[in-house]
């Protein structure tokens, strides 16, 4: 198992470097670059902000720079400094030499910071409702399509699949702006907007506050942003589940006497778990690297905005730094999954 | 049993959540905090003078740093900044050299955590804003190192400015800034044109705390990141206290401003900005958290229908022209006929009542009136052009008739970048266009940045969408910084490709330099009211469309002024009890 993780971490490595070529390539040839303004800058203007930012060099060479800031681990006696284009993300001290990791570079759009500060103040913010809904999805999609399942064709199934279309076929657009004026508008009950804890975190992701103040700016968005993904999980639960309690094994386990409740969650949920546990990990990837649409309904300073506005503002370093993200992110997530079915089904070995 | 001890258990945790919530609140009673917004896509980019160029930079910046001269915010008019007085003296060389004479009573403050604070020198004494902190400023702004967007501005009419910019020179002494004593500077420009003394006052000419950047004995050079909220210092009626990047940013009285008859000392205490999309925006303010707002388009029917949010509501100018540029070289819209046509036929009056709705005013012509030297609907009722569509019906026939052809064969397309509000707008005038002229035109739209692309080179389609937005409130701003030969829109390269509306006509650009530097301002009205004319109508290089307004509603409790120059003055406002 060891071995298959180093080579699956090894694996890793091998398609983000082609990933961010397919990204470095795509983006620099979308017409457009990141000093295009409808009130357009003065040739002499554009040629100092592309030195400044080495966009005046060839693109091989760009790319290489970027590689070397990015992934090679950088041996220097020299500590960091205050420069935007001097700040990594994993910065050691060992007596007086510093080993220094991941320079993600500057944002052209917001001057004053690096892609690494974009990581270290609204990641963390997008991994909390991420996960908060995550966590959301999966204690209402899992229960719901076992009932389902178990009770196929009564009232209860219907009505749980009910539930689970609606989940599905009403998206976040629709239910986030209802949901603000019932409970933040009308009722007052909750703030319109915003997220109840900001940098610094604890461990670097975590709210330093977990209370009212915090749960209450958390439970809109994360209502909205879970029920979608719960009714998938329902959906995919219950259409496992009927499949698997057909199984000779469930039929010899009802024949030895269990209880229907054993049988159920000890013989026919784990191994119906597959499939769900298959679409929780790129879901993980998603829903953690930060959702563009729910965080800008709730004003939720958090990582999805810049997947889309990076390539609007052509904002190279921070296409690439979310991208990579998103990527690394997706690969550790099948990873976990691939490693999670060793577990549900014996019968799968990696060695 | 166990259910019942679960169910007490979280009813207790509960209890408890609630009631850490009852304790928080109070606190501030006595402060006057006001709450507003930032519109549009997130973060403020940044608070560095020398490089902002966006409305949420600058509107901080207006409101921690004061130039030299200040632009009223609601009449545009040039008034004392940090400078009290100016004289001008025009040089042999015909260049014209304004000499400032400043206050010495203003003390750079900072935010320590728990007041706003004066800082000091390495000497223990208070660091006071003078004219050497300008000349840095003007200097970083003009650095080809810090790499600013708009060195421009500065660049178009400070003596050796570009050249210093473009790395010419590195020598900053050969650029029009001379520090005279500690509250005297004299700067230099290359022609008396009018607004001089509004250019200066901007924010690209601002001082910046060059010990804190490059460090000096007592303090540690931050270099870029000067402009965080750990770090930043300032001077004008507030300062930076806190700055939560993408979700709120808190401005703070400085108490230690002088206060002068144009900017006083601020009433309110502190500001706090969210940076929220307008609907959430909106939201916000219907339920009570925001004391100021913009107003999102689809809710002004409602606004409007309801008695308390109605009179809440208000409509103002903004200084911001909205129009479709011809490429005056392309099929069909190379004949000024065929363009005088389009633009006859488009009803202004019913697109902003019908479509756009937010109170924008129909446009006669280019330059937004308010500027300085502009026209104004009021000095010139019918200059320009309107909607009249018999005689767009003539121009077209006349056309046709002269080509042979019929209306059928006239292949025309306007390209606009992706927005629905744009799409709406063109599919209003497109259906303007079919119902007067009987023409099919067809549309596309762009993603924004290939959009720029396309309208700025030379195969830019017939007809396409742009709008511009005030950089210094004189009528020059626009008709001569967008259209003159080389302008904005009508970009020339090197080579002589035309690009843009690739309109050519001597006498304009002749006028319009004339304007510039005409000093009776009943002439200089006259020589941009006849420039309108030849753009609009004479040669209708353009179409203008309307002129922008501001959409605001502000809580009744709020005394407020209405910024036309894209910012607001907040040390005017004040909050009543509530």
């Amino acid at each position: 198992m060891g071995r298959y993780i180093i080579r699956r971490l090894l694996n890793m490595l091998v398609v983000v470097l082609v990933v961010s070529i397919i990204t470095f390539g795509l983006m620099h040839a979308i017409p457009g670059g990141p000093f295009s303004r409808e009130k357009k800058l003065p040739e002499e203007t554009i040629r100092v902000l592309n030195e400044r930012y080495h966009l005046d060099d060839p693109l091989w060479k760009q790319y290489g720079n970027y590689v070397y800031a990015v992934f090679i681990p950088h041996i220097t006696t020299t500590p960091p400094s205050n420069s935007l284009s001097d700040d990594f993300m994993i910065n050691v001290n060992i007596g007086s030499v510093w080993i220094r990791w991941m320079n993600f570079g500057p944002s052209y759009k917001s001057r004053s910071r690096s892609v690494n500060d974009i990581f270290r103040d609204n990641l963390p913010i997008s991994a909390q409702l991420g996960l908060l809904s995550l966590i959301l999805a999966v204690l209402i999609g899992l229960p719901l399509g076992v009932l389902s399942a178990l009770k196929q064709n009564t009232i209860l199934d219907y009505l749980g699949m009910g539930v689970a279309i609606f989940g599905v076929s009403v998206p976040v657009i629709v239910l986030g702006p209802i949901l603000v004026w019932i409970f933040g508008v009308a009722l007052k009950w909750l703030p319109v907007s915003g997220w109840g804890s900001h940098p610094p975190f604890l461990l670097g992701f975590l709210p330093t506050n977990f209370g009212w103040q915090y749960i209450k700016y958390a439970i809109m968005p994360t209502v909205a942003l879970g029920l979608g993904s719960s009714a998938v999980i329902a959906r995919l639960t219950r259409a496992s589940l009927l499949q698997t309690v057909r199984e000779d094994y469930i039929r010899t386990a009802r024949s030895k006497g269990l209880r229907e409740s054993v049988i159920i969650s000890r013989h026919a949920l784990k191994n119906s778990l597959i499939p769900v546990i298959t679409i929780l990990g790129p879901l993980f990837a998603t829903l953690v690297t930060g959702t563009f649409v729910t965080e800008l309904i709730f004003g939720i300073p958090g990582m999805g905005k810049y997947f889309v506005t990076s390539i609007t503002n052509r904002d190279y370093p921070v296409i690439m730094g979310t991208i990579l993200l998103y990527a690394v992110f997706l690969v550790l997530a099948n990873l976990l999954v691939d490693i999670a079915y060793a577990y549900l089904d014996p019968r799968i070995k990696y060695d | 049993m166990r259910k019942l001890y679960i169910t007490f258990c979280l009813l207790i945790a509960l209890s408890m959540l609630l009631t850490a919530c009852g304790a928080t609140g109070g606190a501030g009673q006595d402060l006057k905090i006001l709450y507003t917004s930032f519109s549009g896509e997130g973060d403020v980019p940044t608070l560095d003078p020398a490089i902002a160029e966006d409305t949420s930079s600058i509107q901080i910046i207006e409101e921690t740093f004061i130039g030299l001269t200040n632009i009223n915010e609601v009449t545009s008019a040039v008034e004392p900044g940090m400078a009290t007085d100016w004289e001008e003296t025009i040089n042999s060389d015909g260049t014209v050299t304004i000499t400032f004479n400043m206050r010495d009573d203003v003390s750079w403050v900072r935010w320590n955590g728990e007041e706003v604070e004066k800082v000091k020198s390495c000497d223990g004494d208070d660091r006071m804003v003078t004219a050497s902190d300008f000349a840095y400023g003007i200097q970083r702004n003009q650095d080809p190192a810090v790499a600013s967007p708009y060195a421009y501005l500065l660049g178009i009419v400070l003596k050796g400015a570009a050249e210093f910019n473009s790395g010419e020179t590195s020598d900053f002494s050969t650029v029009g800034v001379d520090v005279i004593d500690d509250s005297t500077i004299a700067l230099t420009f290359l022609a008396p044109a009018a607004y001089n003394s509004q250019i200066a006052g901007l924010w690209v000419a601002r001082p910046q705390p060059k010990w804190l950047i490059e460090g000096d004995e007592c303090t540690e050079a931050v270099g870029e990141r000067w402009g965080e909220a750990e770090f930043f210092q300032s001077y004008g009626p507030f300062t930076l206290k806190e700055w939560i990047h993408d979700s709120s940013l808190t401005i703070v009285k400085n108490p230690f401003w002088p206060g002068t008859d144009e900017i006083p000392v601020s009433k309110i205490d502190e500001i706090n900005f969210k940076m929220l999309d307008v609907t959430v925006q909106f939201a916000e303010y219907e339920a009570g958290t925001i004391d100021a707002s913009d107003v999102p388009l689809d809710a002004i029917d409602r606004i409007k229908a309801d008695p308390v949010l109605s009179k809440e509501y208000l409509i103002a100018p903004e200084q911001c022209s909205y129009f479709y540029g011809f490429n005056n070289q392309a099929e069909f819209t190379n004949d000024v006929r065929v363009r005088r046509a389009l633009s006859l036929a488009v009803d202004r009056q019913s697109l902003v009542d019908n479509v756009t709705k937010g109170g924008q005013e129909p446009a006669q012509w280019f330059s937004r009136p308010g500027l300085a030297a502009a026209p104004t609907i009021a000095s010139h009722p019918d200059l320009g052009i309107s909607f009249d569509a018999e005689a767009a019906q003539a121009e077209l026939q006349s056309y046709l008739d002269d080509k042979g052809i019929t209306a059928a064969d006239v292949d025309l397309t306007l390209l606009f970048n992706t927005s629905s509000t744009h799409q709406k707008i063109a599919e209003a005038i497109q259906q303007m266009w079919k119902d007067t002229l009987d023409l099919d035109v067809k549309l596309i739209n762009q993603e924004f940045a290939v959009f720029l692309e396309t309208t700025d080179g030379p195969n830019a389609p017939q007809i396409f969408r742009s709008g511009w937005c005030l950089d210094y409130p004189d009528a020059n701003n626009f008709i001569r910084d967008v259209f003159a030969s080389g302008g904005n829109t009508n970009a020339v390269d090197a080579d002589g490709t035309l690009n843009g509306i690739q309109w050519v006509n001597e006498d304009f650009d002749e006028l319009v330099i004339a304007a510039a530097l005409e000093s009776d301002p009943a002439i200089r009205l006259a020589m941009y009211a006849e420039a309108e004319e030849i753009l609009v109508d004479k040669d209708a290089a353009i179409a203008p469309i309307y002129w922008y307004s501001l959409n605001k509603i502000t809580k009744p409790y709020i005394i407020r002024t209405y910024g036309v120059t894209g910012h607001e003055a907040y040390e005017k406002w004040d909050i009543l009890p509530h």
